[in-house]
């Protein structure tokens, strides 16, 4: 029986040896016959590949293809170019925005601004040029208030002469007509007395001549002389006595405005600018049941000063506006004036930009002045936010509580585009 | 008679201004160099610089014309410094 099952078990094992060797021999067979497959793939992948690079450094070398690519490449430049200046009309969108945000001494903080201002180009050639801004400001009951801050067209008469027409920015001093963007002025706020109804002039409605001068001695210099409608003199709807120095398309019965500005760039990086301006501002006045217009002497002077260099700004400017007596009113004249200077520093590699600014704002019913501090982060040239703190102080005894004297704390967030 | 004299006196200007040839001036060849030097010492008096890139080739010649008119720039600056940037723009662009 022993030797029965040693016989059993030997014969199984013999067994399952030869038939694993036959799977064995199978198996090798099937690798095989891969392998070989593997080799005839890769055999004919090395044969395609190196068509396919003979091909590539073919058309590499040869110069027909070089020449034939080039000259579609110059055919495609010469396309784009004549796209673009066959042309002659054109328009552009340009502008500004910002978002305003106050704390201010006895009163709640508030989202306190939101402004919009497109500005709209249209060219003619290099002979004309339109720009138009409208300024849409949300008010505090949540209407909306549009104005339209210019609209002139400017006919290119030669290379030193320009023939501006329609509403333009004050030409006196420089804030109104070029630093008054948010994303170009460098605090949240504007200095005293150089928004409306303030001692700068804002607007004009009429013509003007402006343009930069040829090259004297290698200095640099522009001008501008206007003519334009007057302004008028009188009390506001709030009960302040002011001059309206906007634009305005009536002439009310008295004399245009005369006025102008010339400035010099002795260096690079410097302006310097004297401007004036002489006419008379209308005054409306009830005589019985009739209302007319008076004419009061009206003159106005500024004058400014820029310095940029190695990453320093320094700015300053004086205005005044001077209204004379009329003995048929009973309001007196006097003068409006402001000033203000402003030093900042850019550090380009932190982005930051600290500014300092001080103002002073007097007119024959007020007399105030103000320290503005501010830190800005520029998160490009052109989007950048604003944090500062105002220091404000109504120099007049019997108005000391009035609310200009209230300190505040401004951001901003204002881009350009 | 004041007001007559001061109408012809702007009268008389834009006429004499109007003798220059327009189209002659618009032909002269821009100076990139100058536009360059132009550039540097005028843009960043007011405003922070735009880089090259900021505005397209047709938008910066819009741009351009406008600042002819707030700068003071003469036209033959104003030209230099279009091309200055539209080279400068086509050579960042072209890397």
């Amino acid at each position: 029986m022993k030797r029965f099952v040693i016989g059993i078990t030997l014969s199984s094992v013999i067994a399952s040896t030869l038939l694993g060797a036959q799977n064995d021999t199978i198996e090798v067979k099937q690798l095989r016959q891969e392998v070989n497959e593997l080799k005839q793939m890769m055999l004919k992948l090395n044969k395609s590949n190196k068509e396919s690079t003979d091909y590539t450094e073919k058309d590499a070398v040869d110069p027909f293809y070089k020449s034939e690519i080039s000259e579609l490449k110059n055919t495609v430049d010469e396309m784009k170019r004549d796209l673009e200046s066959n042309s002659k009309s054109g328009f552009q969108l340009a502008g500004y925005a910002s978002f305003d945000w106050t704390d201010a001494q006895g009163a709640d903080n508030e989202f306190s601004g939101v402004k919009f201002a497109p500005i709209f180009h249209y060219q003619y050639g290099q002979i004309f040029q339109f720009e138009g801004e409208l300024e849409f400001t949300v008010q505090e009951d949540g209407s909306t208030e549009t104005e339209l801050e210019y609209a002139a067209g400017t006919l290119f008469i030669n290379d030193y002469m320009g023939l501006q027409m329609g509403k333009f920015l004050s030409p006196l001093g420089q804030y109104v007509q070029n630093l008054h963007p948010s994303w170009i002025n460098k605090l949240p706020s504007n200095p005293l007395g150089f928004g409306h109804d303030g001692a700068a002039p804002t607007s004009n409605v009429g013509i003007a001549l402006r343009g930069g001068l040829p090259k004297v001695a290698d200095i640099r210099s522009n001008y501008t002389v206007f003519v334009s409608n007057a302004p008028t003199y009188g009390i506001a709807d709030d009960g302040d006595v002011v001059i309206d120095a906007s634009g305005k398309t009536t002439a009310s019965d008295v004399s245009k405005t005369w006025g102008g500005r010339f400035a010099v760039n002795p260096v690079s990086g410097m302006e310097i600018g004297i401007s004036g301006a002489i006419g008379e501002a209308a005054e409306e006045i009830t005589v019985g049941a009739d209302t007319l217009n008076i004419a009061r002497d009206y003159d106005a002077y500024g004058f400014d000063a820029m310095y940029n260099i190695n990453g320093f700004d320094f700015k300053g400017e004086y205005i005044e506006q001077n209204i004379g007596e009329n003995s048929d009113s009973a309001l007196e004249g006097g003068k409006w004036r402001t000033w203000y200077a402003q030093a900042s520093y850019q550090f380009t590699s932190l982005k930051i930009e600290p500014v300092l600014r001080y103002s002073d704002y007097h007119n024959p019913e007020q007399e105030k002045n103000q320290w503005a501090v501010g830190i800005n982060y520029l998160f490009a040239n052109n989007v950048i936010a604003k944090l500062a703190y105002e220091y404000n102080t109504d120099e007049d005894e019997d108005a000391v509580s009035s609310s200009a004297n209230d300190n505040r704390v401004l951001a901003q967030f204002a881009f350009g585009f | 008679m004041k007001n007559i004299m001061k109408s012809f006196t702007v009268v008389g200007f834009v006429l004499l201004s109007l003798s220059t040839n327009v189209a002659a001036s618009e032909e002269k060849k821009a100076d990139s160099v100058n536009g360059a030097q132009v550039w540097a010492d005028t843009c960043m008096r007011c405003h922070n610089l735009r880089a090259p890139g900021d505005l397209s080739k047709r938008a910066w010649k819009y741009s351009m014309n406008h600042m002819r008119v707030r700068a003071g720039l003469t036209g033959e600056e104003t030209r230099n410094v279009l091309a200055f940037i539209l080279e400068s723009k086509t050579a960042k662009d072209a890397k």
